[in-house]
């Protein structure tokens, strides 16, 4: 179907989209991957599209010891391809790599992806189990969320009117660092019926597992709580039922035997 | 209408086009390049796959305006390519075609994975064209023809690894850690667990249970009122009633999705046993979405002052919406919504201020808004007791 009838908007300053986006009836869009469906099967009707991804602003790469900062802008094939600093192992490489298809990842952004906050994204749920946080861009300056605060429901975020996603700023764990990242999907690209990330971080003392495609925010067990044993327990509130409860704590389970590597992990 | 201008197959083309245009309406409508197939129009099917800057995209899913002063390259730009060449040879060899719908999204899919993966394997090829469907080769002819030529160029010269992102700085900010963590109760902003889905799993049941602060048969007398069980609804408003006979639609917004739902409803009562059992169908005209639902509804005593209202629901929901609204979210939007309803009727029936967020269900800077709007479908209801 073709969409509703809607202005569409290229602004070239942060000042000039932070106050575009804040109108009535106002919808940002970047890669437009997410965005693009809903438009044509008019289950979103926005008055406005205000064009984000080409904002200078929001591109680029910062590289320190600690933290890898990615431009909101940027699109899943270049984090693919290693047109970025990655975490050791390829770890992002590999998450960007699994989202979608190709010809989607040359116009998702990490960004866009996470704005949309879609219960099943891939960007959503392993950043939250890196304790990733985004930087937000408004007039008076912005602050920096991290994405167990950041969704508050599907398709939803805590991002007040005319508040910009500028970049994700990806910690980088400890050495010695277990990352493990499974989703079940009867075909590759498609939305996961069932996804489970595991950051072990011994040097730091930190265990996190992020359950997805449940029905709301991403599911976050911490510490000895991010065991697959605790999985069915945790999403009795997700919406799930029994069975994708269960094939929750299976890919749980196979993301800790990733995140471990057959070896023991202190919890 | 807005005057986009970019370079198409190497030449400058302009056009004032609806803002709405996808590149692929600009290409085949306008510029008449209709080697660009539509399949599917939501960005599954790949049929319409060209090179954006080089690179492949969706055309489908890509807003004209947004391509402005970009280079577009379509299959008729690709008579000339030599690794188009090889794979047309490699096609016809490999009998890799037989509507020819999804071709040309395929050639430029297959001459991508030939000039960025030159090392695939079958395995890597068939991963790589999850996202162009054929729907009449099963797929074997088309995988054979790309390894045919994939093999032909083995030993060729590497691909040139793309270039790093520039550097860039990004100032640090002050720490916010949001108020996200799931869903919300609307009334009290505290996080709400949505109830289970039936024991089989099956994620259209719910059944939700409001302990109210109400005595029974005042919250009956609510009940039988669809009047005031109306306007609990988030935002829900009557437009006109007569008799039985109640009229208006419900929209519904999530995040970026929203819906206008028209519908018909009958309500049976039960006063002896003080429950009853609600049928409504709906659908939202704009994206064709059907929704059909059943409730039986039960007030039950809790001592003299409180008691609770209990209901089991059923529902269906068909077409463009359920693509995006999988089993789980729905669910729990409707939780979110009957506990919006239970704090509103709750706090009528004692003579508070209704709760602020109707209006606002979740945290978050998009409004669920659940307005009842205009006069598409009868709302009818009938009593026997």
């Amino acid at each position: 179907m073709k969409p509703v009838a809607f202005d569409h908007d290229c602004p070239v300053t942060l000042e000039e989209a932070a106050r575009l986006i804040a109108r009535p009836g106002a919808r940002p869009i970047a890669g437009g991957q997410s965005l693009g469906p809903m438009l044509n099967f008019r289950v979103a009707r926005p008055d406005h599209l205000v064009a984000l991804a080409a904002l200078a602003g929001l591109t680029g790469v910062e590289d320190t010891a600690q933290v890898i900062t990615l431009g909101a802008a940027t699109c899943h094939a270049a984090i693919e391809d290693g047109r970025v600093p990655d975490l050791p192992g390829g770890v992002l490489s590999r998450i960007a790599g699994g989202i979608a298809y190709r010809a989607v990842r040359n116009r998702g952004t990490i960004g866009g992806s996470l704005c949309h906050a879609d219960p099943g994204a891939d960007w959503l749920i392993t950043l939250t189990a890196l304790d990733a946080s985004v930087l937000t861009w408004t007039p008076s300056g912005g602050r920096m969320i991290p994405l167990a605060g950041f969704v508050t429901g599907a398709f939803r975020t805590v991002l007040a009117a005319g508040e910009i996603v500028q970049a994700v700023h990806i910690p980088r764990p400890g050495p010695g660092f277990g990352w493990g990242y499974v989703k079940a999907c009867r075909k590759p690209g498609e939305f996961a019926h069932a996804m489970a990330a595991l950051l072990v971080d011994p040097a730091r003392g930190v265990r996190r597992l992020v359950i997805g495609a449940t029905g709301g925010a991403p599911v976050l067990l911490q510490g000895v709580r991010a065991d697959p044993a605790c999985v069915g327990d945790a999403l009795a509130g997700s919406g799930l039922g029994r069975v994708e409860r269960r094939m929750q704590a299976v890919v749980a389970a196979r993301a800790l035997a990733q995140a471990t590597n057959g070896r023991v992990m202190p919890a | 209408m807005t005057r986009v201008t970019l370079t198409i197959n190497e030449r400058t083309r302009g056009a004032d086009i609806a803002p709405r245009t996808s590149l692929a309406d600009l290409l085949r409508d306008t510029h008449l390049l209709t080697g660009t197939h539509l399949g599917c129009e939501h960005g599954v099917c790949g049929a319409c796959t060209i090179l954006l800057d080089g690179a492949p995209v969706r055309s489908c899913i890509t807003g004209a305006v947004a391509c402005a002063g970009r280079s577009v390259r379509t299959i008729e730009g690709l008579a000339e390519d030599a690794v188009v060449a090889e794979l047309r040879a490699a096609f016809t060899a490999e009998h890799a075609l037989q509507c020819g719908y999804c071709t040309p999204g395929m050639l430029v899919t297959a001459r991508d994975i030939v000039l960025r993966l030159p090392g695939a394997d079958e395995a890597r090829v068939r991963l790589e064209l999850a996202g162009n469907l054929c729907r009449c080769t099963g797929y074997g002819g088309i995988v054979r023809a790309i390894l045919r030529v994939l093999d032909a160029r083995r030993g060729e010269a590497a691909p040139v690894r793309p270039a790093p992102l520039p550097a860039a700085r990004f100032a640090p900010r002050l720490r916010d850690t949001g108020a996200g963590t799931g869903v919300m109760d609307p009334a009290t902003g505290a996080p709400v667990a949505a109830p289970d889905a039936g024991p089989d799993g099956a994620p259209d049941r719910m059944r939700q249970v409001l302990m109210l602060d109400v005595p029974a048969d005042q919250v009956w007398a609510a009940v039988r009122d669809p009047v005031l069980v109306v306007e609990c609804v988030p935002g829900a408003r009557l437009l006109s009633r007569q008799d039985d006979r109640l009229v208006g639609e419900m929209r519904v917004s999530l995040g970026p999705i929203q819906a206008a739902f028209g519908g018909e409803a009958t309500v049976e009562y039960r006063t002896d046993a003080m429950s009853g059992r609600l049928v409504c169908r709906g659908q939202d005209q704009a994206s064709g979405t059907r929704l059909s639902g059943e409730a039986e509804f039960h007030v039950i005593p809790d001592g003299a002052e409180r008691c609770r209202l209990e209901m089991d629901m059923r529902y269906a929901l068909r077409g463009p919406l359920a693509q995006f609204g999988r089993g789980p979210v729905v669910q729990v939007f409707a939780t979110e919504i009957a506990r919006t309803v239970g704090a509103s009727l709750q706090a009528r029936l004692r003579g508070e201020a209704a709760p602020a967020p109707p209006a606002r269900l979740g945290a978050g800077r998009l409004m669920v808004r659940i307005v009842w709007r205009a006069l598409k479908r009868l709302v009818s209801f009938r009593h026997d007791g």
